[in-house]
């Protein structure tokens, strides 16, 4: 580690897997729900599971982000975090904003947290991914406001690579996007249009730029091809990124009662977006393949291969299978999109936080790489995740195109539950890829604690 | 220092810009005197392949690229024109 | 001193000119612009009349006078780059601002043409062969705006000086580019404007 103040990413780090570690046993609680729908009621019902499933996703990822700009920005300026301590603090009013918040879901029902926490006076909860009541939602932006203050002020005073900028730029816009989260007009239309302006525009928007500028700082660091070429990719796919990802928020407009065009819009625009991911998956194994050193960290290079595959599977070809307006007439809200946003947000951002883990972890612990022991078994849990969220997305993909089918295309349509009913088997066998996701989370989270021989950091 | 001599593509890109204005006034023309049906659209079609290879091969440069580029460009062209063609014949029935 | 020589060549043998990850940029633009010519043609085959009315009531010079600015700017870019492969910084400069001027004249034209299908009340949703019209022409004018901004960037590193006949690569890139942005409106000009 060249810089003192890098080490302030540890805490995001391991809060970050924490998190993961709970969205995962809340996914299992959801899973085995779609079949057996008493389980744990009234203790935790299926809407509770759910939000806490995927608000605990988005906190451990902005975990995962921050811990990531901390420990990278350093490094890319040259010179120390202007605020190590500004860091901690914030660190810790997140975790307490985070885990108070997921208490309140768990222990109030919902209708009693809004009333306890003014959402009278200004009214922005219970829309989906942005439950949090509003006090929550102002810490998140003190939070965020603190953290870009502290990594803006690092870059200014020093070195300023296209890496550190492209990061800067999407961490920003994820700050300024979340501010939508706060506009809720009374008109439906509009509150659906703007919904996705969070939305969308943070996971197919601002956080690609996240990820490729993550993604970019790695594979620098473990291939030691030249920052020219690597940059120069990155600056092309942050363009791609922007041009389709942007008005490709239009594939969320065919149906919500905006004009017709969106329609146009958005198919065209977003089946474009694969390219980027695309791209990122032929930088990944390019800059691999012309690598000019050997690093001894072979698993953060797995990681990051991984990313590059998966996330162009999961956010490219799952994300153009049903965005196409004809198409997304039939399949709109069904498994095809849970399938979708499984291999999407795993392929893509989880993958990329957990490849900046695995690559900063060791240095931060004084090594350049862990013991081959320790890695194999790395390598073990990215294979079991990885394989099992792929079987995920399949059985999830086969669940929604017989849904598909039974409720929407067949000349005698059936209603939603008994649709639901006929899929069953597909949940069983989804949930037991579930199983085998927790034990490459709980092989991921053992590889930490595995000692043997390791190499002096560089 | 010496000048080096002109690059000698100057003067095939002289004669390329010409003929773009000629075949640009032609296609002008056709729309001018309302002209429409499967020829025309056939004839107009053909002169604004042929203006865009030109570009593509002598502004661009690809014609001195390898046949991998000049492919994906020409294929392209090839299949922007051909959807055109084939959905005016789809629209004439 | 010896004669520089002309590099013809500033790169690898049989790639395009310029840098590569603009050619992947140019086809991932053209790509785009295939498929919104694609939708064009197949939404015009199921309301003929309707695009055959509408069409009538574009301005067909003004689409095509800007045909010919953008040739002679694409035109002018070539000259550019011979410029400056005889290291003729100076004169490089000078095409770039010729073409980046032309640019300008294309912008206006397009401007005046815009104001008037909106001052008409024509919006995105006064029917298909509209919708696409203003697409179309809006999603190219950006590119020509882009186009622009990569121009003048280059020319004022031709300007100071910071190509030389053997490194020009930028100059290159630019040019790709800007031809991209030609190449496009000759294929919309025909196709929205003419073809019946």
């Amino acid at each position: 580690m060249q810089y003192q103040s890098q080490k302030v990413a540890m805490p995001y780090f391991i809060a970050a897997i924490g998190l993961f570690t709970g969205q995962i046993l809340f996914g299992l609680i959801m899973g085995l729900q779609y079949v057996m729908g008493d389980f744990l009621f009234p203790a935790i019902p299926f809407n509770v599971a759910r939000m806490v499933h995927t608000n605990l996703l988005i906190v451990w990822l902005l975990f995962g982000f921050m811990g990531a700009a901390y420990y990278m920005i350093p490094e890319e300026t040259e010179s120390e975090l202007f605020s190590p301590k500004l860091a901690w603090l914030m660190f810790w009013i997140f975790l307490v904003a985070g885990a108070l918040t997921i208490v309140g879901y768990l222990l109030v029902p919902y209708a009693g947290l809004a009333k306890m926490t003014f959402n009278d006076l200004w009214p922005t909860m219970g829309r989906e991914f942005l439950e949090q009541p509003l006090p929550t939602k102002l810490g998140i932006v003190v939070v965020a406001l603190a953290f870009l203050f502290n990594i803006s002020m690092t870059i200014l005073k020093g070195r300023k690579t296209s890496i550190a900028l492209v990061l800067l730029m999407g961490l920003w816009g994820l700050a300024v996007f979340f501010l939508f989260s706060f506009y809720n007009p009374s008109n439906l239309v509009l509150d659906k249009y703007f919904w996705w302006w969070t939305v969308h525009l943070w996971v197919e928007g601002v956080w690609e730029l996240i990820l490729g500028s993550l993604l970019a700082f790695v594979l620098i660091k473990v291939t030691g091809v030249d920052r020219e070429i690597i940059e120069k990719w990155l600056y092309i796919i942050v363009a791609m990124t922007l041009i389709t990802g942007i008005i490709g928020t239009g594939h969320h407009y065919y149906w919500i009662g905006t004009p017709e065009y969106w329609q146009w819009f958005g198919s065209v625009f977003s089946a474009l977006e694969p390219i980027p991911f695309f791209m990122m998956t032929v930088f990944a194994f390019t800059m691999v393949n012309r690598r000019r050193r050997e690093h001894p960290n072979k698993a953060a290079t797995l990681w990051a291969l991984g990313t590059g595959v998966m996330s162009f599977l999961g956010a490219g070809v799952w994300g153009f299978l049903h965005t196409l307006a004809p198409v997304n007439f039939y399949t709109h809200g069904t498994q095809i999109t849970a399938a979708h946003g499984h291999m999407a947000f795993y392929g893509a951002y989880v993958m990329v936080v957990l490849t900046i883990i695995s690559y900063a972890m060791p240095v931060m612990r004084g090594r350049a790489a862990n013991s081959e022991k320790a890695q194999v078994m790395e390598m073990w849990s990215f294979w079991l995740m990885t394989v099992a969220i792929v079987f995920i997305t399949l059985f999830l993909t086969a669940a929604g195109i017989l849904q598909v089918w039974l409720q929407r295309v067949s000349d005698t349509p059936m209603g939603f539950m008994a649709a639901q009913d006929q899929v069953t088997l597909f949940y069983w066998l989804r949930e037991i890829s579930g199983v085998i996701f927790l034990i490459g989370l709980i092989t991921y989270i053992a590889s930490f604690f595995v000692g043997g021989e390791t190499k002096e950091a560089a | 220092m010496n000048t080096p001599p002109q690059p000698h593509f100057v003067r095939p890109c002289t004669r390329i810009w010409l003929a773009l204005i000629t075949l640009t006034a032609v296609t002008y023309s056709i729309g001018e005197a309302g002209l429409g049906g499967k020829n025309i659209m056939l004839l107009v079609l053909g002169i604004t392949l042929l203006k865009s290879q030109m570009i593509a091969s002598y502004f661009m440069g690809l014609r001195k690229a390898s046949p991998m580029w000049r492919i994906i460009m020409a294929s392209w062209l090839v299949i922007v024109g051909g959807m055109i063609a084939s959905a005016y014949l789809m629209g004439l029935q | 001193m010896s004669t520089p020589s002309i590099v013809l060549h500033s790169h690898k043998p049989g790639s395009p000119p310029g840098d590569l990850a603009i050619w992947f940029f140019i086809f991932a633009e053209l790509l785009a612009f295939g498929i919104f010519f694609g939708s064009y043609a197949f939404s015009r085959a199921h309301h003929v009349e309707l695009f055959n009315q509408s069409q009538l009531l574009l301005n067909r010079e003004s689409g095509a006078i800007n045909a010919l600015v953008l040739i002679t700017s694409s035109y002018f870019v070539v000259r550019a780059v011979a410029a400056i492969k005889q290291g003729l910084d100076r004169e490089c400069a000078n095409w770039l601002a010729a073409a980046i001027g032309l640019g300008c004249v294309f912008v206006v034209i397009k401007l005046f043409e815009f104001h008037a299908k909106f001052s008409a009340g024509i919006s995105l949703s006064t029917n298909t062969f509209y919708m696409f019209y203003l697409s179309l022409t809006i999603f190219h004018f950006m590119h020509v705006i882009l186009g622009m901004v990569i121009l003048a960037a280059v020319m004022l590193k031709a300007r100071r000086g910071g190509y030389t006949p053997e490194e020009h690569t930028g100059v290159e890139t630019g040019a790709s580019y800007w031809h991209m942005v030609d190449l496009v409106w000759v294929v919309l000009f025909p196709l929205v404007y003419v073809i019946r």
